[in-house]
């Protein structure tokens, strides 16, 4: 059976265990100045005229509706979406790392153009049945 | 010290362990829960155990098979869960509501 | 360039026999052909999509013939994880030829209701496609997502009338029900790689005949077959069927109590016999008990009914119950060592599989022809059929005389190969199989035949013409009755592709 320990924690070990962690104290520290130094300079320079349409929830470009919590059912489409292509990366990424040296030449370059094919004929389906537009 | 690398050793019988105790709460999630979309949930839980298994064991006997099984196992559930909720906006747009039990126009 | 390409095909490819595989190439090709033709063809040709499908399962079928006709033998590809021996072909002929019979069946009822006609032809293709990728599949991994193939496309099938809510509850249910035996099937699978190391059916036969791991295997054991349960309605694990089936339109019931409960036969048949043959004293109680359950319950439950498709449903989850004897017949003969049972069990659940696959879609051909003019499933509903409509109450009598096991139809055959198989067990465990499968053949005889009897003596419930049936479904219900009289005639025609298979499988097996 596999074990994973815990670090030993040697004194010297120890000092050179926290020093690992000053470059994480200077990125967070560099982060905030930057920040900061955006926001700061955008205040002071931009012109400020508020209109009460700004302060409408941001909701993909389209009218937000109802109150919060209430999202529109259409939006899982969307989602799924994302998860089908997000998902086909599983298949795609392992043959595009080893695609050099796996030996399978142009027999895995088939396959893998194949499936993505079948996916892109699933993809044509939807654009031409609507979904890809907010009707 | 010793107590402290004690809590450290993570064997991969600790990882069966969460994956059975995951799985049984998703089964048991399934029968008491009465939201269509937790109860799907509680079917994604049971996956995810057996993803946990199967990595776990692809880990312990060093084998990959294990891992590709997880490859289809994700895409399985994406592809479940796709139909499921088409299914679930069907009937939502129908009857306003998700609970399981109003769910009886046929009695079985 | 193009023999360039293909050189280095040749020259770097895993075997992969071409061939072989070509069945489910056709199918693919054609699915998606489908939906794209669906796309490009305005809504009043989209029938067309239906002549489409029906050309390219055929096609494939004529590459199942072609691959009978190679006697290649077996041909083992991705590691022994596909393999296209004369089992699966006999098992892809058959998924064929029941797609071929459903589309006939809905080509009617999907074009004139209001329908989305190429994505229905599009999820029954790829349906069938995990079907026969199932015949051939050697390995956990593939198992699984063949029978997710077969079963997520169904999913959507179920719930095609979606404007209809018993339609919407059709489809969630079994969505439920499938998306949990999945899930549970899985588990047990995932146990099973850890125990055995392997995913491969023939190491898993070779590591689980060695001892030790007895309690983790039994556990992997059953998790599995109560997902396989799950998949063939077996009883407990049937509520949702009857539910599943009246509300799904009635082709798609059809298909579902045919093509899709045979394809988790098959996925059974492959885990049990390839896999799990060495620990038949883990599952074969099961087995028993899930076999004995699913003919008593099914059949008394079906008595009751007064809707003709839940009666199928019931007599379905009976007729599954018998499929399951020789099952458990095999468990127990390998308990005892009778090693020769192996054979005659196999072939006789591929027998039965076969004839119930066409006396099943014969019978609910019929129930769509009925309905086409009542408009309801209700078996009053059939009263004075044969004054009307004489050669539709021939054929359906037929069909249900075949489901009893009357000889000379079809049904007999198959119910003589499930009690051979029951009896050469022995023991106390065969020899109860056999009674409780032979009272349950009497039961069912009795809710049969009253339906036979409604539609010849009883006086018709209203003032109706005679049922109107469309050319293709009349053609459907045509094919279904030749082939249960033929079989039930000459049942070597189905007896030799039995032996066949059973050949193929102790090759495999090494029984």
């Amino acid at each position: 059976m596999t074990t994973f320990h815990a670090p030993p924690l040697a004194a010297s070990v120890m000092t050179e265990y926290y020093r690992q962690y000053l470059a994480v104290a200077v990125f967070v520290g560099a982060a905030l100045v930057m920040v900061g130094a955006m926001l700061g300079v955008g205040a002071l320079l931009r012109p400020k005229r508020p209109q009460p349409e700004k302060y409408i929830t941001y909701e993909s470009g389209s009218d937000p509706f109802g109150t919060f919590g209430q999202q529109n059912v259409r939006y899982y489409v969307y989602a799924l979406l994302f998860v089908i292509f997000d998902v086909e990366t599983v298949f795609v990424f392992p043959w595009a790392v080893n695609a050099d040296h796996s030996g399978l030449g142009w027999f895995g370059f088939g396959e893998i153009a194949v499936f993505v094919l079948i996916l892109v004929a699933g993809l044509g389906y939807l654009w031409r049945k609507g979904l890809l537009s907010w009707a | 010290m010793t107590l402290v690398a004690g809590l450290f050793d993570i064997s991969t019988q600790h990882y069966f362990v969460v994956g059975a105790l995951l799985f049984t709460i998703g089964a048991v999630g399934l029968l008491v829960r009465k939201n269509t979309i937790v109860m799907f949930m509680c079917v994604e839980l049971m996956l995810n155990a057996v993803n946990l298994t199967f990595v776990a064991f692809s880990k312990a006997l060093d084998d990959a098979a294990g891992q590709a099984a997880v490859f289809f196992t994700l895409i399985v559930a994406a592809a479940e869960v796709a139909v499921g909720l088409a299914i679930i906006v069907a009937i939502f747009r129908r009857r306003q509501g998700v609970t399981a039990d109003d769910i009886d126009l046929l009695k079985g | 360039m193009i023999l360039g390409v293909a050189a280095s095909l040749v020259a770097h490819n895993p075997r992969i026999d071409w061939f072989g595989i070509a069945p489910e190439g056709t199918l693919v090709a054609t699915a998606v052909a489908v939906l794209l033709l669906d796309l490009v063809m305005p809504r009043r040709d989209s029938w067309q999509t239906s002549r489409l499908a029906s050309v390219g399962v055929l096609v494939s079928l004529g590459f199942v013939v072609a691959l009978y006709e190679r006697h290649g033998g077996t041909t083992p590809m991705f590691g022994g994880a596909y393999v296209v021996d004369n089992y699966a072909i006999a098992l892809k002929g058959f998924f064929l030829v029941v797609a071929y019979v459903t589309i006939l069946l809905a080509v009617d009822y999907i074009g004139e209701g209001d329908y989305y006609q190429g994505e229905f032809y599009f999820l029954l293709l790829t349906s069938v496609l995990g079907m026969t990728v199932m015949t051939s599949a050697r390995d956990l991994i593939t198992i699984f997502v063949a029978l997710e193939t077969i079963s997520i496309p169904t999913y959507v099938l179920a719930g095609y009338r979606k404007h209809d809510r018993r339609s919407n509850e059709a489809a969630l249910k079994y969505y439920l029900i499938g998306a949990i035996s999945s899930a549970f099937m899985l588990y047990g699978m995932s146990l099973i790689y850890g125990v055995t190391n392997s995913t491969l059916l023939s190491d898993i036969s070779d590591k689980v005949g060695q001892t030790g791991h007895g309690k983790v295997l039994a556990v992997a054991i059953f998790l599995s077959l109560i997902g396989f349960a799950f998949k063939v309605s077996a009883v407990p694990f049937h509520w949702w069927a009857p539910d599943t089936y009246e509300g799904a339109p009635t082709p798609v019931t059809a298909f579902l109590s045919v093509a899709s409960k045979a394809g988790g036969f098959v996925a059974m048949l492959n885990i049990i016999f390839f896999g799990f043959s060495n620990r038949s004293n883990v599952w074969w109680v099961v087995a028993w008990l899930l076999a004995i359950l699913s003919m008593t319950l099914g059949n008394l439950t079906a008595l009751r009914q007064t809707n003709i498709v839940r009666m199928l449903a019931y007599s379905s989850i009976a007729q599954g119950g018998f499929m399951l004897v020789p099952f458990a017949a095999y468990g127990i003969a390998r308990d005892h060592g009778h090693l020769s049972v192996a054979q005659t069990s196999f072939q006789a659940v591929v027998i039965y599989l076969l004839i119930y696959g066409a006396m099943n879609l014969g019978a609910f051909g019929c129930v769509i022809a009925v309905a086409r003019r009542t408009r309801s499933a209700d078996i009053e509903g059939y009263g004075g059929l044969f004054t009307t409509s004489p050669a539709l109450t021939v054929c359906l009598s037929m069909f249900l005389a075949s489901l009893t096991g009357i000889p000379p139809l079809a049904g007999w055959f198959a119910k003589f190969v499930m009690f051979r198989s029951a009896i050469d067990a022995g023991g106390w465990a065969g020899t109860s199989l056999a009674i409780v499968a032979g009272v349950n053949s009497v039961i069912a005889a009795y809710y049969y035949l009253n339906v036979v009897r409604t539609m010849w003596f009883k006086a018709p419930a209203t003032e109706a013409g005679p049922v109107q049936v469309p050319s293709a479904l009349g053609f459907s219900i045509a094919l279904c009755t030749v082939l249960v009289l033929a079989i039930g005639v000459y049942p070597q025609l189905v007896g030799h592709i039995g032996d066949l298979a059973a050949k193929a499988a102790s090759v495999a097996t090494g029984s």
